[in-house]
């Protein structure tokens, strides 16, 4: 499942007033969002988490705004984006902000990236869904395991344990294709 | 706060969202604002004394029609650049084509006057407050709009600013023909225009100010 899907999918739900997929969404999305702003900003600046906070508000307070026929990621996106820009006007950094496509909110940070998605998504292949899911928030969305366990309804235990295993899994299996 | 405690605390209070929700909050203050605006016209300028006999012929409702036309064109774009990431979408190329239409109308019924009635067809009567009356009877649609906005979440202000405008100014001209007796093409397309112009010149310039979130 695309990210596009999967989000849009938890979007409607809470739309509809579903709170747990509601409650979900923002956590995957502050993944992605932490990434774009570390990206923007430098890794570790003190702002990051203030943006991705005041990003999920938005989100939140204004998802009567999506369109339920539109894409979900260029709608986030523009969120995102309009959030990094008021934050450069406030602070007075003279920055332009290129207008990229969603892509960008969604993409890992290295040029590489298509192919190395293309060839994660091939190892993921060989998890469990429960595995990968617990791989995809950990690993790639940037969820803590705590938020991972929350997710999944297990232990913070059992989510260290099987994202280790499922690690120590496609590890082996890139060895053993590679030798 | 947490980001985890945040997440929890929106989440805890998640309302289902009507579908359609944007556009009767926007149709709704329109709605109110074309009332203020229709009064306006009335006590303050006055309805035409022809009006019966106006109603009757085509170019009435030609310009009726236009200024419409143009605030549907407003109303689209408002509500279009209210949602984040979404494309200004088929009104940005509507309006400019309507405009064309009717200058093209206009053309020809200068061409198929008599030279010495051209300028007068042109400039008719009230060429000199038309536009500034429009922009101020559009005044109130332009509050409603701009309100209706500020509840959405505009992120290119400058566009929904200007989107604002153009309704604004569509409709306070369609009310302003109300009062107006000018009836000719050239004189609608120059004169109307330039006002619902200055309406959208105004939300362009505005509109980052006011639409800020």
């Amino acid at each position: 499942m695309t990210d596009e899907a999967r989000l849009k999918a938890l979007m409607l739900r809470g739309l509809a007033g579903d709170a747990q997929a509601h409650a979900a969404l923002l956590s995957a999305m502050s993944g992605y969002l932490r990434g774009y702003f570390s990206r923007r900003l430098g890794a570790g600046a003190a702002d990051v988490e203030d943006l991705v906070q005041d990003t999920l508000l938005a989100i939140h307070l204004r998802r009567g705004t999506y369109d339920p026929a539109q894409l979900f990621t260029p709608w986030a996106y523009a969120l995102a984006r309009y959030k990094l820009l008021d934050h450069f006007r406030r602070t007075g950094v003279r920055k332009t902000t290129p207008l990229e496509d969603a892509g960008e909110l969604f993409a890992a940070q290295n040029p590489e990236e298509g192919a190395v998605r293309r060839d994660v998504s091939k190892l993921l292949g060989g998890l469990s869904k429960r595995q990968r899911q617990l791989v995809e928030d950990v690993k790639l969305a940037g969820l803590s395991m705590e938020e991972a366990a929350a997710k999944a309804g297990m232990s913070v235990t059992a989510v260290k344990v099987s994202v280790h295993r499922s690690m120590k899994a496609m590890a082996k299996k890139v060895r053993d294709e590679d030798g | 706060m947490k980001t985890d405690e945040l997440i929890a605390a929106l989440a805890a209070d998640t309302p289902p969202i009507a579908p359609g929700a944007l556009g009767r909050r926007l149709a709704l203050a329109l709605l109110v604002a074309t009332a203020v605006a229709t009064a306006l016209v009335l006590v303050w300028l006055g309805m035409r004394p022809d009006v019966h006999f106006a109603m009757r012929k085509a170019a009435f409702w030609i310009k009726a029609g236009y200024t419409l036309a143009l605030a549907a064109c407003g109303f689209s774009l408002t509500l279009r650049m209210g949602r984040p990431g979404a494309r200004p979408g088929p009104a940005l190329a509507a309006a400019p084509a309507i405009f064309g239409a009717l200058a093209l109308l206009a053309v020809g019924e200068l061409l198929a006057s008599p030279a010495s009635l051209r300028v007068d067809k042109l400039m008719g009567d009230s060429w000199r407050v038309c536009p500034l009356l429009i922009m101020a009877i559009a005044a109130p649609v332009f509050a409603a709009a701009i309100w209706a906005l500020r509840g959405m979440a505009p992120t290119r202000l400058r566009l929904a600013g200007a989107s604002a405008g153009l309704l604004a100014g569509g409709v306070g001209a369609t009310v302003y023909g109300l009062h107006c007796q000018e009836m000719s093409a050239a004189f609608v397309v120059t004169w109307y225009s330039l006002g619902v112009a200055g309406c959208v010149a105004v939300g362009a310039l505005i509109g980052p100010r006011l639409l800020r979130w």
